[in-house]
């Protein structure tokens, strides 16, 4: 089996876009998903002489990074608890408030579609693993962050029916990658 | 080009005004999932899905991928926060 290398200077570039999107779909708030990262990037840091080679980076980053936020979890529940004591015995509440509305939490859209949405995105994300850079690069511009052609096109110095046709393999390969496995 | 005109017969020439072939007809879905397409790209397309079948299920796909990935909320991270991250590393690094 290769082993795989550490890099730390290219985290940045190849794994951060991965690491938010998997830090939103799980916190669902973004200062927060930045301030896990970079707390993960720095941990990595400190543990490099840990990586042992055997997972990839990323699997190793992302290992690294649940940690994190199941911390960020543990605190947002003791934060809970103590609420709940602090309600209990003032006086001043309102009549009516309920703890679980006044308790924080996270997630405002049903158990459901929180479920569905983050696995969805993480699967995106793994889908577009199979692109070459290039591509991945120029389709995350066009369709994520919804570049013009034109800026795309002068960035890559290429011409618009380049830039369809990388486009166009892009999708095509991310549909069969989705198809099998997502739907 | 579909099958259909081929089978009477029907040859395509050069820039034709109404028929597309395949490719072109899945450069214009293409265009379509971002609202690029002109409305005679999209009358092209139609007709040509009107007769191809392959077509109309790369068209039924190809929205079904950009309906997945609006659902997803996939979004790339602010470019300041990736610099900052950048510059902690490099300091960590050549501590």
């Amino acid at each position: 089996m290769s082993t795989n290398k550490i890099d730390p200077t290219k985290w940045v570039d190849k794994y951060s876009d991965y690491l938010f999107n998997y830090t939103i779909s799980k916190v669902n708030d973004r200062e927060l998903a930045n301030d896990l990262i970079s707390e993960t990037f720095l941990a990595g840091l400190k543990s490099m002489k840990n990586f042992k080679g055997e997972a990839t980076e990323r699997t190793w980053l992302i290992s690294i990074l649940k940690r994190k936020i199941i911390d960020q979890y543990r605190k947002n529940n003791s934060n809970k608890g103590r609420a709940e004591v602090k309600i209990t015995y003032n006086e001043n509440s309102n009549e009516g408030d309920w703890l679980e509305e006044q308790a924080p939490d996270r997630f405002d859209k049903t158990a459901e579609d929180v479920m569905e949405n983050e696995e969805l995105g993480v699967a995106i994300l793994n889908c577009m693993d199979n692109l070459t850079e290039k591509q991945a690069q120029i389709f995350k511009m066009k369709t994520i962050d919804g570049f013009e052609t034109e800026t795309i096109c002068k960035e890559f110095n290429i011409t618009p029916s380049n830039l369809w046709v990388i486009i166009h393999r892009a999708r095509t390969s991310l549909a069969k990658c989705l198809e099998k496995n997502w739907f | 080009m579909p099958n259909v005109l081929k089978k009477i017969g029907f040859k395509m020439k050069k820039n034709n005004l109404l028929f597309i072939d395949c490719s072109e007809a899945g450069h214009c879905c293409d265009k379509k999932q971002y609202d690029e397409a002109s409305l005679s790209e999209k009358i092209k397309m139609l007709l040509h899905m009107a007769f191809c079948k392959p077509c109309r299920k790369y068209a039924s796909k190809n929205t079904k991928l950009t309906k997945l990935i609006e659902k997803s909320n996939l979004s790339s991270c602010p470019e300041e926060e990736k610099k900052n991250w950048k510059e902690t590393i490099e300091k960590e690094i050549s501590k």
